[in-house]
């Protein structure tokens, strides 16, 4: 079985290489999205298992990203955490994302969401 | 279309409606900042943390030195933004002493350029001649640098046209400015690599400082200052070579 695929979203150049670095020296493969338009085209090339999801973002923000892979066949079942610097978990909660993680936030929590939500997700399929 | 900013209460409102809207403004300005900041914060600590959980071998390595790069470039956003952040807030009370004296603008400009980083975009510069301007030397120039930074957004070529009038006229163009850029800093750029998210109001309150103005058009920035059309040095200062 192939290491499980972990979106990362986030307008932020340094931020993606940093989580991709973390995630990478687990063992995660990973893919990358700069805003939503970019997510959802990454998103229909290659299923993966969760979504890192920024929310502020140019272009297509996090929950218009959110909404929009909600109304998509097959893809609405992919689970969300949002990962936003604006302390608002509520904004997390209205777009149904399964976990929220305040930057900065700790790198071994960041890990621990990512395996229960991979684990969840491999056993689903 | 012109968007001049403007901050002051519409005359006629209730005082109660003025103060609710000034909070609500205070207040997500205050959440843009924390947002600027916990992003570049956020890669500092985590690639600090991964420096930490290398051996020294591994550190010494590729990859330790490009998790050393991005905590550093981060740690630089971070001082930029609370730098920015400390002096609108000052600016705000007005707790910097603003002190005018006569200066060139061509000199002002000249040594700003001088100090841009390398990787900077290229300037160019016209002055409708020998432009003297009253100005504080430190605000003025943290503003001229700010429009610089806006304007030069994504490495963008930018250019300075200065005239004279009534007021000095410093025209900044280059990337083109955000609709509502300036009355609401969240609806720029969402976050500036460089850390510069709160140039444009450092910009905006140092124009006000220096008893000028900023008006943000679609062709991009204007500065507006008081102009110096003679100046006479105090009898006690040194002649003048």
């Amino acid at each position: 079985m192939t290491d499980p695929l972990v979106l990362v979203v986030d307008d932020d150049p340094d931020i993606l290489d940093a989580i991709c670095d973390i995630l990478e020296g687990e063992g995660y493969r990973v893919a990358r999205a700069r805003h939503g338009v970019e997510a959802l085209e990454r998103v229909e090339a290659e299923k993966p298992a969760i979504i890192l999801l920024d929310l502020m973002m140019p272009v297509m923000d996090g929950l218009a990203f959110a909404q929009a892979l909600r109304e998509r066949p097959g893809k609405a079942g992919i689970p969300i955490v949002v990962i936003s610097a604006d302390g608002n978990p509520q904004r997390a909660a209205s777009v149904g994302a399964a976990g929220y993680l305040a930057k900065p936030f700790d790198i071994d929590a960041l890990l621990a969401q990512v395996a229960q939500m991979t684990s969840s997700a491999c056993a689903s399929f | 279309m012109e968007r001049e900013q403007s901050e002051q209460p519409k005359t006629g409102s209730d005082p109660k409606d003025v103060a609710a809207d000034a909070n609500e403004r205070r207040s997500g300005y205050l959440g843009f900042v924390a947002h600027e900041v916990r992003n570049p914060l956020s890669t500092a600590l985590w690639t600090a943390e991964l420096l930490a959980r290398m051996s020294p071998e591994e550190r010494g390595g590729a990859r330790g030195d490009k998790l050393s790069a991005m905590c550093l470039r981060s740690l630089s956003r971070v001082r930029q933004l609370v730098e920015d952040h400390f002096l609108c807030e000052r600016l705000d009370v007005a707790g910097i002493p603003v002190r005018a004296e006569p200066l060139s603008l061509g000199e002002v400009v000249e040594a700003l350029l001088e100090r841009r980083p390398a990787d900077a975009p290229p300037v160019t510069v016209e002055l409708d001649g020998p432009i003297t301007v009253a100005a504080d030397r430190s605000l003025l120039e943290r503003a001229i640098e700010a429009l610089l930074a806006v304007a030069g957004s994504d490495g963008t070529p930018v250019r300075v046209v200065a005239r004279t009038g009534d007021d000095v006229a410093i025209s900044v163009s280059g990337h083109a400015p955000a609709p509502g850029a300036l009355e609401d800093p969240r609806k720029g750029s969402a976050s500036d690599p460089k850390g510069r998210a709160l140039a444009l109001p450092v910009a905006r309150r140092a124009a006000a400082a220096l008893r000028g103005s900023l008006i943000v058009s679609d062709a991009g920035y204007l500065l507006t200052l008081p102009r110096v059309r003679a100046y006479t040095p105090p009898p006690d200062s040194p002649a003048e070579p």
